[in-house]
């Protein structure tokens, strides 16, 4: 397994606050990957840096084979480089259809002209079709997604990544507000992500983490603490003492 | 694709189809056929207002779908209106000194027909030379350019500067207010080259045409005006049907998300300013033919900051509810100040209605602001759900 992402030294500071303390984190390029932490352990912040939202202090965030930086691109520029993410809290667009939401969110030349003048990227309704079956809202393709349950919303959410075809997902907090048997689906349609890409999730909750099945990496005050599977992290004592002992 | 572009906006076709019965009805009652229906000033006022429709759309594009809440539209809208005004007031202002230089028995040089034309136009601000400003205004092609191009540039270059320190907000709309604001006071000066504070005048008479009535240039102008907010409309919901709609709102509902999507919310946005501003610029130059006269009080900030009044009590996010917007308020405005409306007497006061007109509409404003948000185009939304419930 190659690296497909690898965050090497970085920190950045808001305010005087250290929200990130030179981190490294890397991730292969057909990996499922869960980061944990108590709050303010800097899990949002690193999804920040590395969709180009939030530019680091120092340090340096290398993607893909061709090793390019990160740092020099703007969010736009680094979705279509193939790094798609879900926001904590859900959200689509919620004035606008199933369809016209994912339909937006499709692998597809995104430039205003393009998309002006070449109406119908072809095939459009099979991938559309494709994605919605994925996530079980083919039923509601033509609902506004303001209508949809909150959990139905985290999945258009998780469709909308997926229709990317992002090579790298980083999902925060999927399932936060769900339902058990939510949770379980959420759990499957990652793990189904996972095999063809690297998804990396961002998670409070540890039943949630444990089903996953993955390599586990926890973080405190902006940097790693411990990194490996589930049960090896929860046996470190100093995860017990910052994070599981609370 | 045509097809089913109509079939998926069926507004558009009721549009269309209300303009064009309008446009019929109006001339068939218009001076200009021999009928006393409608006046030549009226026939002026709703060529004018269909120019204002025209703008209020592209107003509503830019704030209604993307977001944008841009206070500087009419400075475009004014912008095309010199353009046209220039060449207008140019070449009607030669037609009138090659006339009466005509008489003289030497044949007049070039260099002094245009300095009598010089002296004609710009005595009123103690010059007699042609600002370099005006270097196209002897030609039609160029200064009709001009109408698209100068508002697309001056938005271009307003937008790039802007959208990509990504100023939103209302701080956005403060630099278009100082945008608009700038360039009225900068048109004051005498020595812009644009005649200061007097504008540009007679602008009614159009060159060539000094043999038609008024009534029947009137009725000229209000045919393409409607002609124009036709094409416009179809225009702007060919363009915000479809993927670029989608986009285009989604910009207006959380730009960072769909930036996260790839998408460069920059370019969309700097794509959308640019185009109304030049459809404003469109409009601006059919408008200011009919209204005779342009000064730069017109570009005032007071008349963007009431083109969003319009579109917000028409109701945003339809093309047609910035119609409603424009026609109505404007015509209720015309009707107030023009000193039609009956004064009420409170025995006490005497509310007149030209001087309390700008209450009851900032009240109106307020009013829709925070009870209607959806505006008078929102009662289309009661009656389609009503109809939707008894089916």
């Amino acid at each position: 397994m190659s690296t497909l992402l690898e965050v090497s030294g970085v920190s950045v500071s808001f305010d005087g606050f250290k929200a990130i303390n030179n981190l490294s984190i890397q991730i292969g390029d057909t990996e499922l990957r869960a980061i944990i932490g108590p709050n303010g352990a800097g899990k949002t912040t690193f999804m920040d840096i590395v969709t180009g939202k939030t530019k680091p202090d120092e340090g340096y965030v290398i993607w893909g084979e061709k090793s390019s930086s990160l740092l020099d691109m703007s969010e736009s520029q680094i979705a279509q480089a193939g790094i798609g993410r879900k926001f904590q809290k859900p959200t689509v667009f919620e004035e606008q259809t199933v369809r016209e939401n994912i339909t937006m969110a499709l692998k597809n030349p995104r430039r205003p002209l393009d998309l002006l003048f070449n109406r119908e990227a072809p095939d459009t309704e099979n991938r559309v079709r494709a994605v919605s079956d994925d996530i079980g809202l083919t039923d509601a393709l033509d609902q506004l997604s303001g209508a949809l349950s909150h959990g139905q919303k985290q999945w258009l959410e998780i469709g909308m990544l997926l229709a990317q075809d992002p090579h790298l997902l980083l999902v925060d907090e999927p399932a936060a507000g769900m339902s058990e048997t939510e949770r379980e689906q959420t759990t499957d349609i990652l793990v189904r992500a996972a095999k063809t890409r690297a998804v990396v999730v961002v998670e409070h909750d540890m039943e949630f983490v444990r089903r996953l099945n993955c390599r586990v990496t926890v973080l405190n005050q902006g940097s790693v603490l411990a990194e490996g599977s589930l049960d090896h992290v929860t046996k470190n004592q100093d995860v017990i003492d910052v994070y599981l002992g609370r | 694709m045509q097809h089913t572009f109509m079939a998926k906006n069926p507004s558009v076709l009721w549009f269309l189809l209300g303009l064009s019965l309008f446009t019929v009805f109006v001339t068939i009652f218009s001076e200009a056929v021999g009928s006393t229906g409608v006046s030549t000033s009226f026939l002026k006022t709703l060529g004018k207002t269909l120019c204002l429709c025209l703008v209020a759309i592209a107003m509503d594009v830019v704030w209604g779908y993307c977001g944008i809440l841009s206070l500087g539209h009419f400075a475009f809208f004014g912008i095309g209106g010199y353009a046209i005004g220039m060449w207008l007031m140019y070449e009607r202002t030669k037609n009138i000194v090659v006339g009466s230089l005509k008489n003289n028995i030497l044949p007049p040089t070039p260099e002094e027909v245009e300095a009598a034309i010089g002296t004609q136009i710009f005595g009123v601000v103690g010059s007699s030379e042609f600002p370099l400003i005006w270097a196209a205004s002897h030609s039609l092609t160029l200064q009709l350019l001009a109408v698209v191009i100068v508002p697309g540039m001056l938005a271009l270059a307003f937008g790039w500067l802007a959208f990509r320190s990504r100023v939103t907000g209302v701080y956005l709309s403060i630099l278009t207010q100082a945008m608009t604001l700038a360039l009225s006071l900068y048109l004051f000066q005498n020595d812009t080259g644009l005649r200061g504070n007097n504008g540009l005048s007679g602008l009614q008479n159009i060159p060539g045409l000094e043999a038609v009535s008024q009534a029947t240039l009137s009725l000229w102008f209000f045919w393409a005006s409607a002609l124009a907010l036709g094409a416009g409309y179809v225009f702007f919901a060919w363009m915000l049907s479809g993927k670029f709609g989608s986009v285009i709102r989604a910009i207006r509902d959380n730009e960072a998300r769909i930036r996260f999507l790839g998408y460069n919310v920059e370019h969309y946005k700097l794509l959308i300013f640019t185009v109304t501003a030049m459809i404003a610029g469109i409009a601006g130059a059919l408008y200011y033919p009919q209204a005779g006269i342009i000064n730069p009080a017109e570009i005032a900030p007071i008349a963007s900051i009431y083109l969003a009044v319009w579109v917000a009590i028409g109701g945003r996010g339809r093309l047609y509810g910035a119609v409603i917007g424009a026609v109505f308020v404007s015509l209720m405005s015309s009707w107030f100040t023009g000193g039609s409306a009956p004064d009420i007497n409170l025995g006490f006061y005497l509310v007149k209605w030209t001087d309390w007109w700008l209450v009851l509409l900032g009240l109106t404003f307020v009013g829709v602001t925070l009870f209607f948000p959806k505006g008078v185009g929102g009662l289309f939304d009661l009656i389609s759900n009503y109809r939707e419930k008894h089916q």
